[in-house]
Parts: structure tokens; sequence; C-alpha cells
């Protein structure tokens, strides 16, 4: 009985094609604004790295000056001092950790017809490759003893690789960079989780993947400096030894659990490191430590912006506007078709078998309606796309939303359908065959 | 016109004119907020920088490639400003620290008495070893420009000197001393003994933020006369050019710069026209969603209320007949329909002056969006009772045109 009712709406549809194109155009463009609003904040919400999201964690610390303190105030920048990234290195606390800087040098290349060209890149500890699972092309991170002596490294982006050796493997190779010759260890393998989850402060996180990176005790001991936030609530001394002593903020630092349920542990560490800091009178705050995963992380700095989200509502405020508009189209549909299920009625169609009936073309105008929603939620994400980088990168739709867009599209249509098909229900026979 | 006759068939089947009122409201809601928004957009990307032609201004960055000591980048950047000052039509150089509107820039906190322990102000912080008012072409309102022996040179890796004089904006001067002129005051860089103060010698009257941020901190600004050197970043110079002369000095500015140096040179230069388009390409694809999805509304609003009337007028064809036949003329048939119209419209109106409140006071909550003034509400409704009207008028007219014939039709044996 199901695949004739299907063929039966089918056919519906095609009676009044004015009136059809008429209700699947409103449902579509609803489902398609919806969806497409729904995919930007989808991706911007959505967990970079699931398998380790809730064992990577960000420790935040106040270094701030106590004069003025209320005692309650977020600290306004939420990097790390050096002396903090320093001693928690040195900790061993958790599975793995590292602290990061960007940083921005010329890179020069061997070959002489190739010009300089400025790159921005990322100072890190070698556990960065194994905590945020970095593929490989080429090579490997740099050695622990490299890493511990700041040796004159470098790990090279895929792109930047390709641009100065082409398609060979670079390992073993040099590029100078400042005036100083690095040795390429490895070359990272297309690798661009959006945002970048792992530096979320200074610079765009939805920007270039890294060009190169360089052990962080090379960046320190070189003085190069970090090209990103620094925020400096006391006065330091210039020079970059002193930026190092001072309680600038300036590095990213991350601890990697083993187990999610280690975390505790961490945080009581954490509020200890800080109490012995307090009583060395270097930390002046007496203020709470914080601890963030991945996903907290990205809620805390505001990943999915606000203007996403106004569009996501906004989109869905249209939706329901489409459905509401559905709604007096399918009654006017259905009220045409009254007399054929009198007919259908005095023949000995129950109400049940009506209403069976109605459901099934209802979900056939929604399925009709997803497709041509998908369609035009191509063309609105194209839109979006061209926005800035952030929403190119963004505005793609996978698999999931692909399935949303059916289940929204009937769901609605569905929805829209249940006052016009209990109408239709009520239709009593004898009414309709009199009129005949 | 009696008015009781419309209402009582309206309310004798409720269904319809029930789905357009929730329409029209709907859709007043929604289109309120969604211009007010799309105002507020335009209005903010709107706001002039300060700079006098935005067209004729772009910044370079000049970096050598392989390292210099303090004493070779400081030379470098004299000889750098000295090539692009014999550029033809060339206005003013200047080295500066940060260009407005281009997102990336730094901020100082100021105070009003060294003995505080909370800021009075954060301002957007321009180092400029060279005169801005001439280089970027700022409107000088009280006071004077630097003088030539207040500008200093600092070496950072050695010194964080801070000059005894600066400049800045009025609506910063305005905030720490509201009823008072700023010229001659005095204002410290941060709090504590070791604050260093600065002499305020002229207020500009508008100089924006490089962050150009929706609120009042995008117009405080202060500069102070240094000319930076020796943090390994290279320099930072601001042109500015005659009118419509830009393009043709950007590419003689590489050439000239590339030929004077003996060294490899990263050059790039970025037009402030860029910068601003820039900073504001997401608020205006905003506005352009904001705006579609309006249309869009009224559009289905509008197929909507011309769906239903047509409905409305085939199911009343006897009716219309017998009214006409009965002696009504073709106007009567017409302000029926219209009025019907305006009374779900209004209906429709009120719903949706109710619902536009509530969703702007969710949207104020939640997404720090602006409080809605009226005007908006007003200016919807208006727009939606014109688009009912139109939208009816069609099958009104076409219920106009039925013929008192099909009233005696229906009866056949």
């Amino acid at each position: 009985m199901y695949s004739y009712y299907f063929r039966l709406g089918v056919r519906s549809l095609r009676r009044n094609p004015a009136l059809t194109l008429l209700m699947l155009l409103t449902l579509a463009v609803g489902v398609a604004a919806s969806i497409s609003t729904l995919t930007v904040v989808h991706v911007l919400s959505g967990d970079p790295i699931p398998a380790k999201s809730a064992k990577l964690l960000v420790p935040q610390i106040d270094n701030g000056p106590v004069a003025g303190y209320t005692g309650t105030q977020e600290p306004k920048d939420l990097q790390m001092s050096y002396t903090d990234a320093a001693n928690l290195l040195r900790s061993g606390q958790g599975r793995r950790r590292t602290a990061m800087y960007g940083v921005t040098l010329p890179i020069e290349s061997p070959r002489k017809d190739l010009p300089a060209f400025n790159a921005t890149g990322l100072a890190s500890t070698r556990d960065f490759f194994a905590m945020f699972d970095v593929p490989f092309l080429y090579g490997q991170p740099w050695s622990k003893a490299d890493d511990d002596k700041g040796a004159d490294v470098v790990v090279l982006g895929r792109a930047t690789a390709q641009r100065l050796f082409g398609n060979n493997n670079p390992v073993g190779m040099q590029v100078t960079q400042r005036s100083t010759p690095y040795i390429v260890v490895g070359v990272v393998d297309t690798w661009a989780p959006l945002p970048r989850y792992y530096k979320l402060i200074g610079g765009d996180p939805f920007g270039r993947a890294e060009e190169f990176f360089i052990p962080l005790n090379n960046a320190t001991q070189r003085k190069i400096a970090p090209s990103g936030n620094v925020s400096c609530e006391v006065d330091r001394e210039p020079g970059f030894a002193a930026l190092l002593t001072s309680e600038c903020t300036w590095l990213q630092f991350w601890f990697e659990l083993g187990d999610a349920s280690e975390r505790d542990a961490l945080h009581g560490w954490l509020r200890n490191y800080t109490q012995d800091q307090q009583r060395l009178a270097r930390l002046k705050r007496n203020a709470p430590v914080g601890l963030y995963d991945v996903m907290q992380w990205m809620e805390k700095l505001k990943v999915v912006g606000n203007d996403s989200k106004l569009s996501a509502w906004l989109a869905f405020g249209f939706l329901l506007l489409c459905l509401v508009n559905t709604v007096g189209l399918l009654l006017a549909k259905f009220s045409a078709r009254a007399a054929e299920i009198g007919v259908r009625r005095a023949l000995g169609a129950s109400r049940m078998d009506i209403f069976r009936q109605f459901v099934i073309e209802t979900a056939v105008v929604g399925l009709a309606g997803g497709v041509l929603g998908l369609v035009l939620a191509f063309g609105a994400l194209n839109l979006i796309g061209m926005q800035s980088t952030a929403m190119a990168a963004v505005a793609h739709i996978d698999w999931k939303m692909l399935l949303l867009t059916f289940v929204v599209s009937v769901l609605s249509s569905l929805l829209a359908g249940v006052l016009p098909t209990w109408r239709a229900c009520n239709v009593t026979p004898a009414m309709q065959l009199k009129s005949q | 016109m009696t008015f009781h006759p419309i209402l009582s068939a309206l309310l004798r089947s409720k269904t319809g004119p029930i789905l357009v009122a929730l329409q029209v409201g709907l859709s007043l809601a929604i289109l309120a907020n969604a211009l007010h928004i799309v105002d507020e957009r335009r209005a903010m990307a709107a706001r002039p920088s300060g700079l006098a032609d935005e067209h004729a201004i772009f910044s370079i960055s000049v970096r050598d490639v392989a390292d210099m000591t303090p004493e070779l980048e400081l030379s470098a950047m004299k000889r750098q400003i000295d090539v692009l000052r014999a550029i033809p039509g060339v206005v003013a150089v200047a080295n500066v620290s940060q260009m407005p509107l281009s997102r990336s820039g730094s901020t100082a906190s100021l105070a009003l008495d060294r003995r505080q322990t909370r800021e009075s102000a954060q301002a957007s912080m321009y180092i400029a070893g060279d005169s801005l008012v001439k280089g970027f072409g700022l409107r000088l309102i009280e006071g004077r420009d630097f003088l030539p022996h207040e500008v200093i040179e600092v070496n950072l890796s050695a010194s964080m000197k801070i000059p005894a004089q600066g400049m800045m904006t009025k609506p910063l001067a305005d905030k720490l001393w509201p009823q008072a002129s700023a010229v001659g005051r005095t204002i410290y860089f941060g709090s504590g003994e070791n604050a260093q103060a600065v002499q305020i010698v002229g207020v500009v009257e508008r100089l924006q933020s490089p962050h150009a941020q929706a609120g009042p901190e995008a117009e405080q600004s202060i500069v102070i006369p240094a000319r930076l050197y020796g943090a390994g970043q290279g320099s930072l110079l601001s042109v500015r050019t005659e009118a419509g002369q830009r393009d043709r000095v950007m590419r003689e500015a590489e050439t000239a710069l590339v030929r004077a140096s003996p060294m490899p040179q990263l050059i790039r230069m970025v037009t402030v026209d860029d910068d601003r388009n820039a900073r504001y390409r997401a608020d205006l694809a905003l506005q352009w969603a904001l705006i579609i999805v309006s249309v869009l509304l009224l559009l289905v609003t509008c197929s909507g209320i011309v769906g239903m009337a047509s409905l409305w007028v085939a199911q009343r064809r006897k009716q219309i007949g017998v009214r006409r036949a009965l002696g009504a003329r073709r106007i009567d048939i017409l302000r029926y329909f219209i009025a019907e119209n305006l009374i779900i419209t209004s209906c429709g109106v009120v719903t949706g002056l109710l619902l536009g409140v509530q969703l702007n006071q969710l949207l104020v909550s939640q997404l720090e969006v602006a409080h809605l003034p009226f005007v908006y509400l007003a200016g919807g409704a208006i727009m939606l009772w014109i688009l009912g009207v139109a939208a009816a008028w069609g099958p009104a007219w076409r219920a106009a045109r039925i013929s008192p014939a099909t009233a005696t039709r229906g009866v056949t044996q």
C-alpha cells in the first residue's frame, strides 16, 4: 500500500505544477538557509580531535599584579609566562606536555633562483607532534637531545617543503633562517585543523597552516621575538632576556593525560604549584588555577562567533515562517481533494488509511523539498564562503549535514502537514458524495 | 463600510486567517531585527578612520633577510625613508609602529595619577618616528604637532624609554578630562613609581585603532614621538601620496627600495583600502545575508497572502455573485476583500510587534546585539501593511470582476 501512496504523492505533485513549485521552493529555501548556517556553526564548534579532546588540557595561571586586583576579575591574557612554562615543562606531570609560541622568520632556500620569503611558524617542544597527532610525510620530529639543546633543526610544512625542494625528500638538507643554517629533520603532511585549536590566541585561528616548526629552546636561545600576542601587565626591562624572566604572557601550554580521570590530580598539582610560587612571592594574586580541555578552551575563546550563531537563529526563524506558509499551501492542496477522499471513505477506507496516504504524500513533498534545498544550500554555502578565509575553510557540507538536510526537510513538511492531514481524515463521505 | 460581516465571516473559519496573521507576525519580528542589525553594521563600517584620504595611503614593511645590528637597522630605516621621499607624488612618509584598520597593534594602559591602582583608560598606542599629522593627514584641533627635538630614538634591545610628549584623540581626551582641554596635562603610562610621565601637546580629532572595535575603544588612541629600532623585525613605513597617484607610487617604491639596498630584503605593501575591506569583510557578508533573508521573508509572506486570498475568492464565487446580483458594485467587493486583508494583517502586525520585542530581548541577552529602537518595528509594520494590500489587490480585483450571473448559474435541476 505504501508504494501506491508514494506514487499517488508524486502524481499529485504533478497535478498542479504552480502550487507544487511554490510549495517546494518555499520549503527548499527555508531548509537551505537553516542548513547552510547550521553547517557553519557545526564545523566551527566541532570537536577537532575527538579521540583525545578530553585528555588535552590547557592550564591557566594568573600572574598579574596585585595592585587593583578585585579578587574576581579574569586576567587580560590567557597565555602563560616563560617562567611558568619552563617550570611546567620540567614538572613531568601528565603523559606529555608542550609549550609553544608563534614566530615569523625569513626563509632562504639553498636554490639561488628562489627569493627569500617571510614564513610563519611555531616554536614548540618535540612532544607537540605526538600530542596533536601530527602526520609526517618525510622524516620525524627532532630528537629529545636536539629538543633539550635547542639545536638548529627544523620541521617544514608540506607546502613550504614543496616550495623549497619540489617533490624531493628534503630530510638532511639545509635551509637558512635569519642567517643561520637549519637542518631539515622532517616534513609534516597536509595538516590544517580548523580552527587551529592548539594555538587560538594571537594570529588568525583559521589562517594558513604553520610553515615550519623549530625547537622552543632554539627560538629562545636565538632570541627570536614572539609573533603573536604579548601581554605585559607590569613594566619590564628591554631585551629578549628580560622578556624571559618577566611576567609577560606570550606562550601557550598543553598537557596530555594518559586518561581523562587524571584531570583532578593534575588540577591539584597545579594548585600546589601556584601556592609554592605565591610563597616565593613570584605570583602575587591569590587567583584560582584554570584547566580547560579542548572543547572548553574553544568555548572560552569564543571560536563560534556571535555572527554565526545569529545567522543560524534567524535562518531557523525563516524556516518557521516557511513552515507556516507550507501549512496554508498544504491545506489548500488537500481541500481540493475532498471529493476524492469522500469516495475512498465511502468505499471502505478507514480514517487511518487516509491518514497514512496523506502522511506519505507530505513526506514526498518533504523529500522533493530536501533535494531542492540541498542544491540551494550548496549555493548558500558558496556565498558564505566568500565572507572570509575562515568561512571559506569552514563552509563545506559533510555527510552528516547532508543527511540532516533531508531529515530537516521531511520533518518540517510532516510538521506542516499535521493540520491538513487531520482535516483530510475528518472529511465526512456523505457531504462529499452529496455534492456530486 | 461595516466591519461586522467581515469579522463574523473570518471568525467562522479561523484557520486560514490565523495562518496568514502568523506569517505576517513572524515576518515582522525577524524583519525588524534583521534590518536593525544591518543598519548597525553599516554604520560601524562607515566610521572614518581619521586619515585624510584613505585611498592615497599605503604601508610598506621592509625587513632584511639577514640579521642586522640595531645601528644598521636604524640607518637602513633612515635610508629607506629618504628613498621614498624622493619619489615624485609622495606627500609624506612616516615611520610608525602600527597602521589603523590593520588588525595588528598594541595598546597601553594610561593612568591620571601615579598612585592609582586601576587604569584610567586603555588606548591604542601609535609610536611614530615622523609626524603622523602629516603622514596620515590627521586633523589637529588643539595644541600643536611634535617638534623635531621631541622625537627620541629608542633602541629596543637596550631601552624601553617613552618620550616626554604625546598627542591623543579627542574622544580619549574627553574620557580622561571631561570638561577641560587636554593640552598641557600629564598622563602616565602604567602606574606605580616607575610609571613614565607624558605631557600632552596636541589633540587630534580622530584616529582609529588597528582593531577598529565596535565600541568606543576604537577611537581612543595616543601618539608618542619615538623612532623604534633594534627589535629585529625591520621597519614599518606609512606613505601618503597625492590623490590618484598611489598605485604608481607603490610600483616605484618597490623598485626604488630594492635598488637602494645592497642586501636582499623582504618588502610587503598593503593599502589602507585593503585593510579596511579585510576588517569589515565579515560584517558586509552578514549584512548581505540578512538582506537576502529579509527579501525572501517578504516574498514568502507575499506568496502566502496571495495564495490565501485567491483560495477564498475561489471558495466564495457564488457568494460574491449573489452580492453583485443584489446590487453591490465592483468597488464594494474590492473594498470588502481589502478590508478583510487589512484586519488580518493588523492582527499579524500586533503579534509581530510582541514577537519582535521578545526576539530582540533574546538576542540582546544571548548574542550581544544592540537594543531594538521602535522605529524599526514601526517601519516594518508599515512595510507589511503595504505588502498585504498589494498582495491582496490581485485576487480582490479578480473577485470584483466576477459577474452576477454566477449567482444563478449554480441552480440547475
